[in-house]
Parts: structure tokens; C-alpha cells; sequence
């Protein structure tokens, strides 16, 4: 079943298109990445996804439903969870705060808590703490749990290894690819860090100019003309 | 006993002054630092509330009553405001001082229009107490332990309700706050709605000092104003605090050694002061202050 149909999508800012016609279907359980190099529209697409960007033109489809007018809380009421670049917390509330406002949309229960709590066990030792005191990677922990309070169907995630240590980065993958296994949770990725795309994803989407370009394999990134060509590098 | 009499006569008028600073202002100062806007109608929402206090007493609505429900209106006017009018106008201070500007004198004239230009006074209840050769109205210490409780309870409600959560969410980061699924219109309508709110409530207290006039508003408006531009928006219960600490003692000082018209002057020029050393306000130079700490 396709869960995320986006066709021939455009959005900006202003009179400045930076989405072009882009397409793409994804399926339930599925992770895909979305890779290009820098300013070719992949964070403008996460955000018109969960609509803090207006869609001039083209259609979202989220389990068969119009989405394109909807506006994001009922979005993310729906089940779309968004993890944006530089992680979105909110600094001067608590870890609890955080959480509290993840549970917000509607399918939220007690059980919820505890479940992002294993996934995270650091964050139910942190609760009272400021949220903005935390680490990056303690951060970028909190904006994953923060969303799976909710439930969510379909997660998208914005750069979640940006200025975080290695061995962290390892483990958000190992977290994203249990998430897909436990939770059948449909994963769009935007990712520059090769390793951390070809841990996770299924399959690759090439952006260029506000478009999708070309899919791939994440084994095709091996090679190191293709991964030149459509990773950050250079 | 007459020095005593002098010491309380000072904390008293130290109080009064307090207590007139931050009923003014705290309805204010709570839309301010969360919209951006400052609501220059907000004398008029007190003036609504205390008319609607005075109407309801003289239909013999015991007095606690009539503030709560002179309260009652005033927020449901500031909900229709908000939802008609200064929605359109968050984060665009200026536009939204005009346009609020406006509602102000449309309040003032349709006031004057329906209910002629003056109201009925209502009584200042509890009397009074004196030591020395000093006497005091309790009704002022009422006011003060009223803008007390609305501080204590903004701050409670901000610190520990799930609205208070989602709206310090919808202040710090507004798009984010709406793809986490809360709907930030409704936040700021709910709060412009609670700001409105306490000015009537104020309003009503003040109805029983003053006389109730189209025009009753404007002796608040602009010490409120300058309480909020001195507190600045970075963290508005703390920036009222400190903001009213600073004024009232100011005032109190200068009124007791020149007299009432150098007192007013003189908070104009306090204010011109601490905005010449803190231009975001005292809440936003003490917020500047705590990140530098903590980032030592």
C-alpha cells in the first residue's frame, strides 16, 4: 500500500520556488532516503510535507488521503512526525515539557511514554532537567521520543546525525531500524552521512534542483563517483 | 509610634503604587510577551470591566462576583477582537499599535455614545485603619494582594498546566510547536482572551477608587505601557516583577520628597534610564545575563 504519495509537489518561499515537480511514492514500513547535494530543496520538502511551507502546486497523499490543504497540527494529528534539521527542541522547557507536547495529538497514551522510554532510557533519568542543557545527541534522542509519544505513522527525520558524535550517529541508526522493525513506522530520511544512510535506508532518492532525479541503491553509494556526485562533498 | 506610623506610611504608599503598576499592566505584559503586540485598547478592556462591575453591583451582584464576571466579558471581548482583528496583526508592533489604537477610540466614543459620559461610582469598601496620626485605606492592601494573586496564578498556570507548556512552545518556536500538532492560533486567541481578562478584572478593583468614565482607561494606559516596555518580553512574569519593584519604588521616593506631578515625571524618566541600559527590557537583560552564566 502506498503510504506517502507525493506528485509533481512545488513550494518555496515567496515568489522563490525551491520544490519542482517533485514526485515520489513510499510504502508502509519503508525508509527512504532523501540525499542531494546542499540547496537542492531537501529540507524545504520535509517541511512542506508536514506543512509549514505552503504547496503552490502538486498533491500530498498520506494513506490515501488529500493532505494538501490540511494544515500542520492536524498533520501531525493525522500521524506524520517531523524531526527537523537542528532537532526543534524547545530549550527553555523540561525533558517532561518536551514529551508532554509530543503527546498533544490525540492518539497519545500513558503506554506511548513508556515505549519511547525504551527506546531512550537516558531521557526518563533526565525528565525535570532543562531540555536546552542537554547535548546534541541527548537532543536529537528527545525530538525522536518527543514524536513517538504521538504514535506516529510516518516519521520524518531532518538530518538527525548533524554535529553529533560518531558513535551516537551509530545509534540512532540501530534505534531508526528497530523503530521500522517494532513499530512498522514508514522513515523519510534527509542524511549527508553515507554510513548512516547505508545503515538504514532502503532505498535512495536523488534530489536535484527542487526534484527527484534518480533512485538508488544505498550499495550504489559505494562508489565513490556516486557519492560525490550527489553527497554533500564538494 | 508617629515614626512607625511614617515607616508604614511609606510600605504603604510603596504597596498602593505596586499594586496600581501591576494591575495595569499584567493583562498587557502577558499578550506583549507572547504576540508581540501591545494592545493599546488595553485601558479600554479595563474601562469595559469596570462598567461591567458597576452594572452588575448596582443590580445587587455582591462585589467578588461582579469582579469575576466584569472579568468574564472582558475576556470574551478580547476573544472577539483577537479572532476579527489583531490576529492579523502578531509580530507586526507597529501596524498593531495602530490598529489597537484604533479599537481604543471606538471603545471610548461608543461608550460615550450609548452610556453618556459618566457611570455611577461605586463605593470603596472596608473602610479604614489608622496608625499615629496616619491613616489607611484597607481596600488599596486588597488591590495589592489581587495583583499578587493574578502574578502568583499566571505563574502557576504557565508552570504547571498543559496550556502553559503549549504556550511557552508556541513563544519559544512557533512552527515547530504546530507540527507537533498544537494549534497555535487557538493558543494565542485563549491568551489574548485571559489578557483581556485581567484587565477587566482590574478595571473592576479600580472601579471602587475611581470614577467610572468612557475615559477611565487612560489614566492606566500609559504607566502600563511603560511598566511593559521596561519589562521587557523575554520573560514576562519575572520582567513584571521586576519592572513594578523598580517603578513603585521610584515613585514612592519622589512623590514623598517633591510631590504627585514630579513622582509621574519621574517614572518617565526611571523609564527613559534603565531602557538607556537595557534596551530589551530588564526581563531580556537578565535573560542575556543567566545564558552567559551558563554557557561559562
Amino acid at each position: 500500500m502506498k503510504h506517502l504519495n507525493i506528485a509533481s509537489l512545488k513550494s518555496g518561499y515567496g515568489s522563490v520556488r525551491i520544490i519542482n515537480d517533485f514526485s515520489m511514492t513510499v510504502d508502509r514500513g519503508e525508509i527512504v532516503a532523501v540525499i542531494g547535494r546542499n540547496g537542492v530543496g531537501k529540507t524545504t520538502l520535509m517541511k512542506t510535507i508536514i506543512g509549514n511551507i505552503r504547496t503552490s502546486g502538486g498533491t500530498i497523499e498520506f494513506m490515501s488521503r488529500d493532505i494538501t490543504p490540511l494544515s500542520p497540527p492536524v498533520r501531525a494529528r493525522l500521524g506524520i512526525g517531523y524531526v527537523p534539521q537542528g532537532r526543534g527542541i524547545f530549550s527553555k522547557l523540561t525533558v517532561e515539557g518536551n514529551l508532554m507536547l509530543g503527546m498533544g495529538v490525540g492518539n497519545s497514551r500513558e503506554a506511548n511514554l513508556d515505549r519511547a522510554f525504551e527506546f531512550f532510557p537516558v531521557l526518563k533519568k533526565r525528565l525535570s532537567q532543562a531540555a536546552g542543557s542537554m547535548s546534541g545527541g541527548e537532543q536529537q534522542q528527545l525530538a525522536i521520543a518527543r514524536i513517538l509519544v504521538g504514535a506516529p505513522q510516518i516519521m520524518l527525520l531532518d538530518e538527525p546525525s548533524e554535529g553529533i558524535q560518531p558513535n551516537i550517529v551509530q545509534e540512532i541508526g540501530s534505534t531508526i531500524r528497530r523503530l521500522r522493525r517494532e513499530e512498522n513506522l514508514t522513515i523519510i530520511i534527509v542524511e549527508q552521512n553515507l554510513n548512516l544512510i547505508q545503515a538504514v535506508a532502503d532505498r535512495c532518492i536523488v534530489m536535484d534542483r527542487g526534484a527527484a532525479v534518480a533512485t538508488l541503491k544505498p550499495s550504489d553509494l559505494d562508489d565513490p563517483e556516486v557519492s560525490q556526485r550527489y553527497l554533500a562533498i564538494g | 509610634m508617629d515614626i512607625w506610623g511614617q515607616i508604614i506610611s511609606y510600605a504603604y504608599q510603596y504597596f498602593d503604587n505596586a499594586a496600581f503598576l501591576a494591575l495595569s499592566a499584567i493583562g498587557l505584559i502577558l499578550i506583549y510577551g507572547m504576540m508581540g503586540v501591545i494592545n493599546m485598547a488595553h485601558g479600554e478592556l479595563m474601562m469595559i470591566g469596570a462598567y461591567t462591575a458597576t452594572f452588575a453591583y448596582y443590580a445587587g451582584v455582591p462585589v467578588p462576583i461582579a469582579i469575576i464576571f466584569a472579568g468574564i466579558v472582558t475576556g470574551v471581548v478580547g476573544v472577539i477582537i483577537e479572532r476579527l482583528i489583531v490576529r492579523h496583526f502578531y509580530n507586526q508592533l507597529l501596524s498593531s499599535l495602530v490598529v489597537t489604537w484604533g479599537l481604543s477610540l471606538i471603545f471610548t466614543q461608543g461608550m460615550l455614545m450609548i452610556f453618556g459620559p459618566s457611570a455611577k461610582n461605586m463605593p470603596t469598601p472596608f473602610g479604614s485603619f489608622s496608625v499615629g496620626e496616619f491613616s489607611f485605606g484597607i481596600y488599596r492592601m486588597v488591590l495589592f494582594a489581587v495583583a499578587l494573586l493574578l502574578i502568583v496564578g499566571l505563574w502557576a498556570l504557565f508552570r504547571f498546566s498543559s496550556f502553559g507548556t503549549k504556550a511557552q512552545a508556541a513563544i519559544e518556536n512557533p512552527t515547530m510547536a504546530q507540527a507537533l500538532g498544537i494549534d497555535t492560533r487557538r493558543i494565542y486567541t485563549l491568551t489574548f482572551g485571559l489578557g483581556s481578562a485581567m484587565g477587566g478584572i482590574a478595571g473592576a478593583m479600580f472601579a471602587m477608587t475611581a470614577a467610572v468614565s468612557p475615559f477611565f482607561g487612560q489614566a492606566y494606559t500609559p504607566l502600563a505601557f511603560i511598566t511593559v516596555v521596561i519589562a521587557g518580553g523575554a520573560n514576562v512574569i519575572a520582567g513584571l516583577v521586576y519592572a513594578v519593584a523598580y517603578l513603585a519604588g521610584i515613585q514612592t521616593l519622589t512623590v514623598n520628597v517633591f510631590n504627585q506631578y514630579i513622582g509621574y515625571i519621574s517614572i518617565m524618566a526611571a523609564a527613559f534610564v534603565a531602557l538607556l541600559v537595557m534596551p530589551t527590557g530588564i526581563s531580556g537583560f537578565v535573560e542575556r545575563r543567566r545564558v552567559r552564566a551558563m554557557q561559562r
